[in-house]
């Protein structure tokens, strides 16, 4: 099928989003940084708010889309009343650090929003999962986007963090390398899976992602930009000392990085999406 | 109950007519099609050759993933057992043209909403056939409840006998739409076959897109 930008594009921003309140809610539970919150807390919503806007512009009649309401087994009613919750968690979470709540308040809100962070993460990707189409009939297709969630989030997290010290880098860049790491077993396992899918075709083949139609895009969008890039980014950071060592701009640029890592990974999961037998 | 359609393979010449009337029928747009006829192969080494048409339309499924998945029940089955889409409560998401496994959906560019084969839902209303069945010239088209034992569909099926009755591939859906297909007419193809001189769009196969 077709690449669906605004689908890719609504599926990127909202894992950019559930990944950043995941980590705000990890500093909230540690006490990491105060400094952060804030602004994560408002970076989060615009991510949603763009995920959201791109998702209506998928529709051809948005104004329908309350018709879902009735139907709560979709893929499309788990996405929305996550997106929902999540929304209303963020904007919780902003008026309880306004008011000056109780640090088990502010505990209890981001717990719960990042519970359905997390799981809206997974049902963006799980949506997808369906027999029509054999390149998306794995349950890996979900967790490369949570994987790309978790990556994003913590590069977010890491760039809006205000006046880092050394320890809080060191951290922060440990985690990043390992979350790239899990966002190539990811990839590697969907391959794996695309490679072992049924009703095998030339146009949702392993190995046209690596060696075919989109070695480009695999390896240029996806390897280099989107896990090699944000790796050595992260990595240069601990070969320096001194006010370049405690910068979060490396931080920022990987984040952009995995950002368009995601992205081309999924347009290159909507190109693969080929059906058994195509009709017309 | 489960209202279908039975295509005798063995019968059809390929003559497109079932195409044309049901464009005319539905009004169907340019480009866009509720059934189309596929040519599958030819297949083999000359002079051993083989090959068929096979008419495709929406398989009618008893487990219709694309209503599974539709978020307004905008997609639903009826009583009758044909698997319908109510244009009003679409909001052309697509979601039902990734869930079906032939890609027997099409997207309404106009209307903003996605359409498909309906067995001509406004005749049979009415007691007449589908435009498709009521204009087949070699009368290979067969339409009624595959469930009633006296039905024409289910004594054509009998007649076959089970070995020359074949589906189209079954992932979880279940396809009613029968074909009979004959081996002395030609061998069956559970997949379009990867190695004819057909391009992949009139056999029915997706051509690999290029990137980068």
């Amino acid at each position: 099928m077709d690449s669906e930008f605004s689908l890719v594009f609504f599926t990127a921003f909202v894992d950019l989003g559930c990944g950043l309140f995941i980590a705000l809610a990890i500093n909230e539970w540690y006490s990491f940084s105060e400094t952060v919150k804030q602004r994560g807390a408002i970076a989060t919503l615009v991510a949603l708010a763009l995920g959201g806007f791109s998702s209506v512009l998928h529709l051809g009649h948005p104004e329908r889309i309350f018709g879902a309401l009735g139907h709560p087994t979709s893929g499309i009613f788990i996405e929305s009343s996550m997106i929902g919750i999540t929304g209303i968690c963020v904007i919780a979470y902003l008026y309880a650090l306004q008011r000056n709540a109780s640090k088990q308040t502010l505990k209890t809100i981001t717990l719960v929003g990042a519970i359905t962070a997390a799981i809206l993460a997974f049902a963006v990707g799980d949506s997808y999962v369906m027999g029509a189409r054999p390149a998306w009939d794995t349950l890996t297709l979900p967790f490369v986007y949570l994987a790309s969630a978790l990556l994003m989030g913590a590069l977010a997290y890491a760039a809006l963090l205000v006046e880092p010290n050394a320890l809080m880098i060191q951290k922060m860049k440990r985690l990043v390398q390992a979350l790239v790491v899990v966002q190539a077993i990811a990839i590697i396992a969907y391959l794996v899976a695309l490679s072992s899918a049924p009703y095998s075709d030339a146009s949702r083949s392993a190995s046209s992602v690596l060696f075919g139609g989109f070695a480009m895009l695999f390896w240029v969008g996806i390897v280099i930009i989107g896990l090699v890039v944000p790796f050595g980014l992260v990595y240069s950071q601990s070969k320096n000392d001194g006010a370049v060592a405690l910068s979060n701009a490396p931080f920022a640029l990987g984040l952009m990085c995995a950002f368009v890592g995601a992205a081309v990974y999924r347009v290159i999961m909507f190109n693969l999406g080929t059906t058994v037998w195509q009709f017309f | 109950m489960k209202k279908t359609m039975v295509i005798d393979l063995d019968r059809c010449i390929g003559c497109y007519s079932c195409e044309m009337a049901c464009k005319m029928e539905n009004d169907v747009a340019l480009g866009v099609y509720y059934n189309k006829v596929l040519t599958i192969g030819p297949m083999g080494t000359y002079p051993d050759i083989q090959q068929y048409q096979l008419p495709t339309i929406c398989q009618q499924c008893y487990n219709p993933t694309c209503v599974d998945v539709c978020p307004t029940g905008a997609s639903f089955k009826a009583a009758d057992g044909t698997v319908m889409v109510d244009k009003e409560l679409c909001i052309g998401c697509k979601y039902c043209m990734m869930a079906c496994p032939y890609g027997a959906r099409s997207y309404n560019a106009e209307q903003k909403v996605v359409e498909k084969c309906t067995l001509c839902a406004h005749l049979t209303a009415v007691g007449e056939k589908p435009a498709c069945v009521k204009v087949c010239c070699s009368k290979c088209r067969f339409f009624g409840d595959i469930d009633d034992p006296n039905s024409e569909v289910a004594k054509v099926l009998k007649e076959a006998g089970a070995e020359n009755i074949h589906s189209l591939p079954d992932r979880g859906n279940h396809p009613s739409v029968k074909y009979i297909l004959h081996r002395k007419t030609a061998q069956w193809q559970d997949l379009p076959p990867k190695e004819t001189w057909r391009t992949p769009h009139q056999s029915g196969k997706k051509e690999e897109k290029r990137h980068g």
